[in-house]
This record gives structure tokens, sequence and C-alpha cells, in this order.
């Protein structure tokens, strides 16, 4: 472990004799971490402010709050109470970004998100970490249906980095529409530097990879295991295009129709239900489209999970490249 | 600049409301009469002596914030908003027809008094709290204030609001609870108990003031009282009587009331009365 140094978090003093470590078992940010890309936003726009609830570690705030207190506020366990902060303040001419889990962003505060800030379509971002199963505290903070029912708010953006390479733009692309946004971000410990860069724009999927036989539209952590599963079918003489299509929503139908015309099969991959999310969001762009290739959809097959390792319930679940692989070979057989 | 009317200045106005609530009552047959004609005094204290707003730029944004967290009682509401010269006449021709802006429950769609679409109830105090947030991390002496329903007591996310206000100490933020003691099935109490309120929100580290709510000097006064009040956000327990200034319909608990034309007219004869 590494404990953060100089401006990241200096450990106060005392409080009635309690010691005030603020220390979190993990390490320091990387420079392509959530909490820099939004620190170095707020630093640029004084507009910014940040709102907590006792998670500053776990969801990255604690860099704004060391650095621009005046502009960040804890408000302890009151998410459902956050989110009416959150929109108080952006009514007021603040960018307001409201930090949790993501099960807690979203589930926990439906109605309030719906009415506070979806319906008046307010600059309130929502930051939500441990998407889906990377988490190892169990169901409780797994957020398996945070996409199905946020997107189904109108007014709001939901977008999903592919890892710390396209965080950055996808705190830009937040900032660049004037409303709701929920992004849903992993922490950003294991970061690759030498994976370069990603943009992102909202409405637009990316083509990471072209192939003939097969698509695959993927969002999250499941565009790493869609990039290995396209290597292991490559290895098979099975070409496969992989696509991020991480603005969730607006959702690119024209790129997804396009790939469906353009492949036999297609499958999508979410660390996420199969009901409401990417998978769902495909499945419309086919029966809106009168589309038909052969389609499967990788994800949490509508069940609850048990709480484990994230590789232990990736394996379970069937979130992991070899379960992509095993789909795209069963539909090309089919 | 706040407006200098005097008591009775207020009371006249009151009784103007009141006659409207009946109106607007009469004509949709059943409605939010007997909260319109409780809260007609403290709707009045605020909107015509208490709130710093511009009839000419409704939107000003060094205005102060007003919330109507129940978001149903609005035959009192768009009264006022038109009598204080904030809203046109003519939309009350409309009130709550299809396709008015003048909905059932406020929603936005009015324009921008409006603070926040409320009527899923408990949820006003904490947008107010971010409001009151902003204006003291951006150095606004803009004021907040909420309109509370005591059956809104009852959401658990009041008391996180309550819980952050007095924590934060928001002396700019001043909650009008309408104790009116009717919910949808009845008298509060009889649903929840909530008493003693004033000292529950003492215990969060509010000003807790508990006043006559149909009492015009009461209500003034401790709408100065919250705004000298330094440290502490305000609670103002105004105790509202149903049905207030209409003898044969005070203390009527009825979350919707069905008005016959019989009764509009006795109503606004005895508010008339009154008016002499």
């Amino acid at each position: 472990m590494t404990v953060p140094t100089g401006s990241e978090s200096p450990p106060s003093a005392t409080l009635g004799g309690f010691r005030d470590a603020r220390l979190y078992a993990r390490e320091a940010l990387s420079e392509r971490s959530y909490g820099r890309a939004l620190l170095a936003a707020a630093l640029a726009d004084e507009r910014i402010v940040c709102l907590g609830a006792d998670l500053s570690q776990p969801t990255e705030s604690y860099l704004f709050r060391d650095r621009i207190p005046e502009r960040y506020v804890n408000l302890g366990l009151q998410e459902a109470n956050m989110i009416g902060v959150a929109a108080g303040m952006a009514r007021c001419g603040d960018i307001a970004f409201a930090h949790s889990f993501c099960v807690f962003v979203t589930r926990r505060v439906y109605d309030q998100v719906a009415m506070q800030a979806a319906y008046p379509k307010l600059n309130v971002k929502l930051a939500g970490f441990i998407p889906g199963l990377t988490t190892s505290l169990g169901v409780s903070h797994q957020a398996t249906d945070d996409i199905a029912l946020m997107r189904a708010l109108p007014n709001m953006v939901v977008i999903e980095p592919a890892g710390p390479e396209q965080v950055g733009a996808a705190v830009h692309a937040a900032l660049g529409y004037d409303g709701p946004v929920y992004l849903r971000l992993q922490m950003a410990s294991q970061d690759d530097p030498s994976i370069p860069l990603m943009p992102l724009e909202l409405g637009k999927g990316m083509v990471l990879r072209q192939g003939a036989d097969a698509a695959i539209l993927a969002c999250g952590m499941m565009v790493g295991e869609a990039m290995k599963a396209a290597d292991r079918l490559a290895a098979q003489g099975v070409s496969v295009t992989v696509a991020n299509m991480a603005s969730l929503k607006p959702f690119d139908r024209e790129m997804t129709a396009d790939l469906a015309r353009r492949h036999p099969v297609l499958i999508t991959a979410e660390n996420h239900s199969v009901i409401g999310g990417l998978g769902s969001a495909v499945a419309e762009v086919l029966a809106l489209g009168g589309l038909s290739p052969r389609f499967a959809m990788v994800g949490v097959q509508d069940v609850w999970a048990q709480s484990g390792t994230t590789p232990f319930l990736m394996e379970r679940y069937g979130l992991t490249a070899g379960h992509i692989e095993a789909q795209v070979l069963a539909l090309r057989a089919a | 600049m706040r407006n200098a009317y005097s008591i009775a200045d207020l009371e006249r106005i009151a009784l103007v409301l009141r006659r409207q609530v009946v109106r607007l009552v009469e004509r949709v047959r059943i409605g939010y009469l007997q909260q319109g004609l409780g809260a007609a005094d403290l709707f009045t204290a605020l909107y015509f002596r208490e709130l710093r707003l511009k009839e000419d730029d409704p939107a000003w944004p060094g205005r102060d914030r007003c919330i109507l967290s129940t978001a149903h009682n609005t035959a009192i509401f768009y009264a006022t908003l038109v009598e204080r010269g904030l809203m046109p006449p003519a939309l009350l021709e409309h009130y709550t027809e299809d396709g008015s802006p003048l909905e059932v429950n406020a929603s936005e769609r009015v324009g921008p008094l409006v603070e926040a679409t409320c009527g899923s109830l408990g949820q006003g105090l904490s947008v107010a709290v971010g409001m009151a947030i902003n204006a003291r991390q951006r150095a606004r002496d803009s004021r907040t204030y909420v309109i509370l329903g005591d059956g809104e007591l009852q959401e658990g996310q009041v008391w996180e609001a309550a819980l952050s206000a007095g924590g934060l100490g928001l002396d700019n933020l001043c909650v009008i609870l309408d104790r009116n003691r009717m919910q949808v099935e009845g008298h509060t109490d009889k649903i929840v108990s909530m008493d003693p309120v004033g000292e529950k929100f003492a215990a969060f580290g509010w000003n807790a003031l508990d006043v006559d709510g149909n009492n015009m000097t009461a209500m003034v006064g401790a709408l100065d009282a919250a705004r000298d009040c330094k440290g502490k956000p305000t609670l103002i327990v105004a105790n509202t009587v149903a049905g207030s200034g209409v003898p044969f319909l005070e203390g009527q608990l009825s979350h919707l009331y069905l008005l016959t034309p019989e009764e509009a007219a006795r109503a606004l004869a005895v508010l008339e009365e009154t008016a002499r």
C-alpha cells in the first residue's frame, strides 16, 4: 500500500482524542483517474462543486476536498438528501458532482434523481463507483440494474468508460452536456499507462477492431474482455469487430444498425443485467430496424449474485472473455 | 428590498387570497380548499412582505427562494403569485385544465417561481439546503424558504435534510411548517404522532419557533426573528386551522374538499363581510 502524500491527503490532527487518519487501504490515484480528472476540471471551472456521502476515498473525491474545500460538501450517509442538495445547488448555477457507489446514486435514490435532477434537466452529475460485480461486498453493493434505471429517465445521459484511458474523456463529455449525467466508474487502481488515451463522444460508439464474422458491442470493463475474446477468436480464424459503446444514452443506433447489417453474428457484453442495459439497447435497435443477425447477450442473466472476488464472480456469472468467445462460436454454429 | 405592507394591509390581502381560493376550488369542484384557506396568512406574510422578488424579472438570480414542498396546495399558491403580480391573472382561468401550465401539483412548467418540482413528498427541504449552501459558498445574501406540510414530516428524507441543515448551521434557511394537522387519511396524530415537532428540530440544531399561523402579526414576527437568528436555520411551526376564515369550514379535515356552489356562495359572502 502506498500512502498518499503531499497535497493528496494530509491527515488532520485529532478530533476529541480520535485520530482522523483519512486513509484508505489503496494506492495513490493514477494520473488518469476520475479523481484527478474531476479536480482538473474544477480548477478550470469554478462552477463545479463536489458532494460526498462519506465515501471520499473510494469515490476519489478526496483530491477535490483537500484542494478546493470551499466547494466541497460531505453530507454523510444521506444519499437521498445529497441528490436534493445537488439539485438545489445546480438550480443556483453550480455544476454539482454527487458521489457514492453505483447502487446508492441510482437505485437507492431513484425518485430523487428522477424528480430533482432528470425532470428539471439540471447539471447534476452522478458519479457512481463499483459497477456490476466489481465488489467483494456482496449483493447490497452490486449494481446490476443501474444502467437500466438511469436509461429509463428522460434527459438523463449514461456513460460507462472502458477504463482509465477513457475516464478523462468521460468527465469532459459529462461537462459538455447541459443536464444530468450518470457516470458509471471503476476505481483506477489498475491503470496501465501504456494504453493510449481514448476519446468519448456522446451518442457515438467507437470501433476498436474490425472484423467480418461477428461483432461484439461492449461497455465498461467488458470492452477489455471483448478485445481478449477477439484475440482468441482470431487465433481460430474467426475475425471479430469490437465496438466500445461507452455512451449508453444517447446510444449510437446508426452504428449498431450498421454493425448488424455487416455481421452475421452480434454479441453484447456488459457488467450488468441483460435486462435494460446495453443488451436491451441493442435489441431495441435490431427489433425496430427489422434487423436479424444471430444475437446473444453476455451479462448477468436476471439473477442476484453472491459475494466474492471479481474474477470469481465474472467466471461464475458468465462475464469473461471465454464466455464471449463461446457465445460467438455457438452462434456461428447455429 | 422587502415590501413595507402594514399588518392591516397584509390581512386585507389574505382575505383577497381566500376569496380567490374559494373561486378556484369552486371552478374545479373538488380541490385543496381547506389547505388553501388555512395557509392564506402564511403565504401572504411570505410573498407580500418577506420574500425579495422582482415582478418584472421572476428569474432574478438574487431573489429569495421559496419552495412549496407539498406542491399540492396550489389554489392558494397560484392565487398568491397572481395577486403579487408575478403571474398573469388570465392563467387562473385555466387552473388545472388539460394543457394548462397550472397543474394540480405545481411543476416548473409555471415558470421560475416554482423553484423545484415537488409533490413526491419529503424532497423540498433537501433542495432548499442545496440552495442555502450555494448562497453561503458564493457569498450571496439570498435567503431560502420552504413551506413544508406536517404530514410530510413522516418522510425520512426530511430528517436527513434537517440534520444536515442544522449541522451546517444554515441561518439563511427557514422552514415554515404548515401545521394544519391534516393528511389524506385524517388527523396527523391518528396516523403518526409527531409532537413535539419544534423540540425535535431544536435537537437537530435548529432555532424552533411556534406561532399561530393564522395570526398575521405572529407570522410576520416569526419571519423577522428567523432573519435575525445567526448560526442556525429556523423552523416556524405555523399552527394553522384548515378552512381558516370561513367559520363553517374551519376545522373540517378534508384533503380534497367537495365544494358545492351553495357553499362557495356562502363562503364568499362570509369573506366579503369580513373584508368590510
